[in-house]
């Protein structure tokens, strides 16, 4: 069942569409992050559902209900900011019980939440500090507390640990994950590290100037990136310029810049005969064999570096048209000799690996 | 204290180096005897004249706390620089919020015209009052033509007109440190107060005025300890039988010749700045924005 539905919201500020007909629906309990690069419109949609910005057009729909006529104190929703938010005259326990004490709880039921909260982000000794006492990642974590200690239905976080250096922000993540298992709220989680996105989400949206590029599980955007920007942002990919001969129901033939040609690759984007196409392949897809050993289909090219980097090998050749294109292979599967600089190869990988991007 | 009061605590070991050499006091130093000649030297003087005239003793404390006309003028001084205080502090805070977060055209216009008004000529600022308050002046006139009176106000020479003439002059101090603590707090913690639930009233009591409390006790203590003292407006504005301190100062010296008497008051005044000056210590350290 569909538990926030967001439907064809646009914000504009003066000329600029910072968010262009986003629609998303999300199920209750899930974890769905907005990924996408700087002003792609993520903190834009984030702020239009938590009421700091109000859609030009569009709804949001919390359970059925609209949210957009009720200002951002009476949505009942949680969230963690990029800065660091915790009111700075109040300690770390009043902080987290700062939510409950303008619901008027009774100061029991707030006693017993702020210890639960605490206990929930690992913080319950540092309930008297006062928040310039803590780190950036402690900080985060009493945001966090305080978030939730009304129950949101929802949990909106942006960028909650861009502040923060990697191994911190790693051992954050887990928190994270391990709290949205705990609690089962409903997370909407803005990041433009991708490495993030894919290791704490359920589905991520991967915006881009305003629109969502493409939805899905974060296998489904490496596997089938539909657009080439997908194919681009997430993982790494070689895109190879060549034109297209023919094109039928989403596959099309091509002709590569040495005029060798391929038949049959899965075509995404419209792109008629005459257009130019990059073809993408991901570095880990590609194998490539000494030239005549056998007559498989592929692009020729010649090795022109080779580094172990350990458990693989990162392999960099040359076509025939000087463009360079980048093989990962496991260090189990290659023997060092073969890796000989100069040596002559056809690049060739499995059918379903290749995908073609009109321009 | 608080946490954030450590960096004014613990200076930096350069400083504290060159404490400890003796020289830290060298730059200081004729801007220190600059004090001493032109303040120090003068209240010292003042108050030797005050226990000296016209005779050794404390008569002249006694004769003025003895005289319910001074008792009265004290009382005034009280009363017009405590509503004068009050006042800027409700007409500043607005104006300091809408200056922290106004777009900035507004912003810079309205900051220019705080600074210019600042950098008027006193008398002209004070002039230009009697103007708008006398009988016929606008206020009276206009009052008069919309209906809401039918006999012009005593606007003037009095202590409303003191009050309403200093509340504009000291608009500007209770403003600009207001505006520094304002501008210091980031404003998604107001938008955090939001999502926790907080109404506009809430998030104005329990974010907006702990985090601004510093900026307001500096703005009121400088507005009060200045309105205490202050001449020129109330001589202008005032009337004759309800005086404030410094006017009174002024005509035990300048009409009357007695140093003895305006010492003792003059000594009263400074005593009452410096006792609410440490209890402002106390309270606010040393008036520093905190967080
Ligand atoms: N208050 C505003 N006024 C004008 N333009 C704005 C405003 N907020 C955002 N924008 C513009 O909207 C676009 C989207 O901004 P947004 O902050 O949503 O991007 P983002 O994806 O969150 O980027 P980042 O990763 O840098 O945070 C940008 O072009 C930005 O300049
Ligand atoms: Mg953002």
């Amino acid at each position: 069942m569909t538990f926030l539905e967001i439907s064809n919201i646009s914000k504009t500020f003066g000329k600029v569409a910072a968010v262009n007909d986003v629609s998303l629906e999300i199920t209750q309990g899930e974890f769905v992050t907005f990924l996408g690069p700087s002003g792609s419109g993520k903190s834009t949609t984030l702020y239009m559902i938590a009421g700091f910005f109000e859609p030009t057009a569009g709804d949001v729909r919390l359970e059925g209900r609209s949210i957009l006529a009720e200002p951002s104190n009476k949505r009942n929703i949680g969230m963690v900011f990029q800065r660091y938010t915790l009111f700075p005259h109040l300690s770390v326990a009043e902080n987290v019980a700062f939510p409950l004490r303008v619901r008027r709880r009774p100061a029991g039921e707030i006693a017993r939440k702020v210890e639960e909260m605490l206990a929930l982000v690992r913080l319950e000794s540092f309930a008297d500090r006062m928040p310039a006492q803590l780190s950036g990642g402690q900080q985060q974590r009493v945001a966090l507390a305080r978030a939730l200690a009304y129950n949101p239905p929802l949990l909106l976080m942006d960028e909650p640990l861009s502040a923060l250096d990697k191994k911190l922000r790693e051992e954050i993540q887990d928190e994270i994950r391990r709290i949205h298992r705990q609690t089962g709220v409903t997370i909407l989680y803005v990041t433009h590290d991708q490495e993030e996105a894919l290791s704490l989400s359920d589905r991520i949206a991967l915006f881009n100037q305003g629109r969502i590029e493409q939805l899905g599980k974060g296998r489904e955007l490496y596997d089938a990136p539909r657009t080439r920007f997908v194919a681009d942002f997430i993982g790494h990919s070689n895109f190879i310029d060549c034109a297209i001969t023919r094109s039928e129901g989403g596959s099309a033939d091509i002709v590569l810049p040495d005029g060798g040609t391929l038949n049959g690759i899965s075509l995404h984007g419209a792109a008629v005969a005459g257009a130019r196409a990059g073809l993408m392949i991901r570095p880990d897809r590609l194998r490539f064999s000494p030239l005549g050993e056998g007559a498989e289909p592929g692009i020729d090219a010649v090795l022109t570096d080779a580094t172990f980097i350990g458990e693989t090998y990162h392999v960099v050749l040359a076509t025939g048209w000087g463009a360079s294109v980048n093989v990962r292979i496991p260090a189990s599967r290659i023997r060092p000799q073969d890796l000989t600089m100069g040596t002559h190869v056809r690049l060739h990988w499995e059918a379903g690996d290749a995908r073609l991007f009109g321009q | 204290m608080t946490v954030t009061d450590v960096p004014i605590a613990t200076p930096s070991p350069v400083l504290a180096a060159a404490r400890r050499r003796g020289r830290g006091l060298a730059p200081v130093l004729p801007a220190l005897a600059l004090i001493v000649v032109v303040f120090v030297i003068p209240v010292l003087a003042l108050l030797l004249r005050s226990v000296l005239e016209p005779e050794p003793g404390l008569q002249n404390y006694a004769a003025f706390f003895a005289s319910t006309t001074y008792l009265k003028v004290l009382g005034n001084t009280f009363l017009v620089a405590g509503t004068v205080t009050v006042a800027t502090v409700l007409l500043g805070f607005p104006v300091a919020w809408f200056l922290a977060i106004a777009p900035s055209f507004w912003s810079r216009l309205l900051f220019a015209i705080v600074i210019l008004s600042m950098w008027t000529n006193l008398l002209a600022r004070t002039y230009a009052w009697m103007v708008l308050l006398q009988r016929t002046g606008i206020i009276n006139r206009t009052l008069m033509e919309i209906g809401l009176i039918s006999e012009p106000l005593p606007l003037i020479n009095n202590l409303v007109g003191v009050t309403i003439g200093m509340t504009y002059i000291m608009l500007p101090f209770m403003i600009l440190p207001l505006h520094a603590t304002i501008r210091s707090i980031d404003p998604a913690i107001f938008q955090a107060a939001s999502l926790c639930g907080a109404s506009r009233f809430q998030a104005f009591t329990r974010v907006m005025l702990p985090l601004t409390a510093s900026g307001i006790a500096a703005g009121a203590l400088m507005v009060f300890v200045m309105s205490l003292g202050y001449f020129i407006t109330p001589a202008l504005l005032g009337g004759t039988s309800n005086m404030m301190l410094a006017e009174l100062i002024a005509q035990l010296v300048q009409s009357l010749l007695d140093w003895g008497l305006a010492g003792a008051a003059a000594l009263v005044l400074l005593v009452i700045t410096l006792a609410i000056y440490m209890v402002q210590l106390r309270f606010f350290g040393f008036g520093q924005a905190r967080g």
